[in-house]
């Protein structure tokens, strides 16, 4: 036999064939007794329900957490998490701050100084010295 | 006189205790709670009922302690698997039912017991077996049908790494993985039904792998005989391995398993769950959904993922295939011709090397030597031919089987890869 082949795995593309959200948990701490989870309480009481309504894809708990600034992690498919501290803050802040954990990949926060990322080859193929007519110096 | 309580002696003697548990056969064990029943209804004379024996309900933790968020069943610590009735009140469940949008006809209890490794629960009325075949043959019959017809002139041993790239347990665990599906330390009754269940300790004997042990495998594995490609298709299973029982260096790595975290054999056997829970859960979806929303969902989160076929290949002769190829096509006898050169005397010479047929450039390669840029000019020529694809819209055949379907146009059948030696 003149041809092998080499092993290889297909890489995952999510959001070609379906989606996955990439939020898997989230824990929401609160106190009951601490000015600073007021807003907290507020949230889980008015607007919460309904989001965790609105999102069956991920896991909720609501856990007391006395004597502690109000938290709310969430933890990715990739293995990472992410914790906002919502001390202070007003029911609709808390749920910005919930749904940018909600849409957030998991990935570490980069900057991002490509306008495209891609794992596909470029189509134009790459520049090389060997092809066309040359530069006369 | 005190009167002796015969009833309390027997019923002493049928509390389990909870580390008796373990040695129980699983069948005794799933009717023990209804023969406690039985038990208690045939006394003769119950004068004050029994107060609730802690052991029923013991799972493992210290109650006054440690609360449970949930009230599990009693005697679930010694079931090796959660009971059904369970996956209802499961929130990871629940999340992992969304998250792939499921149908509402896909139950939670089936979803549940897709989660559930044939090592973790040898009763295959509990445990995935059954769905994972069902799930395995469906993605294979749609893998192989994608790649024969998007790829007509793939060679067989390409075909049967292609396979194993988008189809293969390596392949199908990053998929359950990225489905969000995380395991039970150790599986048990006690255990959430949404994560997934599978044993470290031993490995689940049911058969769910396809092909036959052959005969002379010991000489294939230590004289390397040969086994010809048609062979492999009859015998072998599905990606062209040969079928073998992976036992021997197990018992080695099964000892260090206890001292070191994580070895090549729990890492094989978290693979081999995973990948079977994939397939079990495309067995659970063609179980209630029906073949169309089988297929949706394997075209969705198999086939949508990417491989490049071209880093598949190896090539040995690729010079001497090609001009056997361009014999059997009669087409004109290849010819590699220098197109440019730079450098020739220099350290870093580069040749760009063209394969001509006529008056017909079929393939071009740049290296630093003549041989090599003439070898790459044929393996590129060769690449080209093989991966010619009718276009990523060509119909499969398993779109006929919907009832509207437009007639069918025969797809391209190719006479086959080029032989030589």
């Amino acid at each position: 036999m003149t041809i092998r082949a080499l092993p290889q795995i297909s890489s995952s593309r999510n959001g070609l064939g379906a989606f996955v959200l990439q939020c898997k948990t989230m824990n929401l701490y609160y106190c009951d007794w601490a000015g600073s989870s007021k807003g907290m309480n507020g949230f889980i009481k008015s607007l919460f329900p309904k989001f965790a309504a609105a999102n069956p894809q991920i896991e909720f708990t609501v856990s007391p957490r006395p004597s502690k600034h109000p938290v709310i992690v969430a933890n990715y498919i990739n293995g990472r998490e992410k914790a906002i501290c919502v001390r202070n803050m007003e029911p609709y802040e808390i749920l910005k701050k919930i749904e940018l954990l909600r849409d957030a990949s998991g990935e570490k926060v980069r900057k991002v100084t490509k306008p495209v990322t891609s794992i596909n080859e470029s189509v134009r193929g790459v520049w090389s010295p060997y092809h066309g007519n040359g530069l006369r110096v | 006189m005190k009167r002796l309580r015969v009833d309390r002696w027997t019923s002493q003697l049928l509390v389990a205790r909870p580390g008796a548990a373990a040695s129980t056969p699983v069948s005794a064990l799933r009717s023990a709670a209804v023969s406690r029943a039985a038990a208690v209804r045939h006394r003769s004379t119950a004068a004050a009922p029994q107060p609730l024996q802690e052991d029923d309900y013991f799972d493992g933790t210290d109650h006054p302690r440690f609360p449970p968020l949930e009230s599990i069943p009693p005697r679930s610590i010694s079931l090796p698997s959660p009971l059904p009735e369970r996956a209802l009140q499961s929130a990871k469940l629940a999340a992992l039912h969304a998250r792939l949008s499921l149908s509402p006809n896909v139950p939670l209890q089936t979803l549940a017991r897709a989660l559930v490794d044939a090592s973790a629960d040898a009763n295959p009325e509990f445990n995935n077996t059954n769905l994972a075949f069902v799930g395995r043959t469906l993605i294979n019959y749609h893998v192989a049908e994608m790649l024969m017809v998007r790829y007509p002139r793939l060679p067989m041993e390409i075909l049967f790494g292609a396979m194993k790239g988008y189809a293969g347990p390596v392949s199908l665990h990053q998929v359950a993985r990225s489905w969000g599906v995380e395991h039970a330390a150790a599986p048990g009754g006690e255990v959430d039904p949404g994560l997934l269940q599978f044993s470290l300790s031993k490995k689940g004997d049911a058969i769910t792998g396809m092909g036959y042990k052959r005969a002379e495998l010991e000489g294939i594995k230590k004289f390397k005989w040969r086994h010809g490609i048609s062979s492999r298709v009859v015998f072998d299973n599905e990606f062209g391995e040969v079928v073998e029982d992976d036992e021997h260096d197990v018992e080695q790595l099964r000892a260090r398993r206890d001292t070191e975290y994580g070895n090549q054999y729990t890492r094989a056997l978290a693979q081999q769950a995973y990948s079977t829970a994939a397939w079990a859960v495309v067995g659970a979806i063609y179980t209630h959904c029906g073949r169309e929303a089988a297929k949706n969902f394997i075209r969705a989160h198999v086939l949508s993922r990417t491989l490049d076929l071209s880093k598949l290949f190896v090539f040995k002769r690729p010079t001497r295939e090609l001009s056997m190829l361009c014999a059997r096509e009669e087409f004109e006898l290849p010819v590699a011709r220098l197109l440019s050169e730079t450098g020739r005397l220099s350290r870093t010479p580069v040749f760009v090397v063209g394969i001509f047929s006529g008056k017909d450039k079929l393939g071009e390669a740049a290296a630093p030597s003549l041989e090599q840029a003439r070898n790459k000019a044929a393996m590129n020529t060769l690449k080209a031919w093989y991966l010619y694809s009718p276009g990523e819209q060509a119909r499969v055949p398993s779109d006929m089987l919907v009832d509207d379907a437009k007639p069918w146009e025969p797809a391209h059948i190719d006479m086959g890869e080029v032989i030589s030696w």
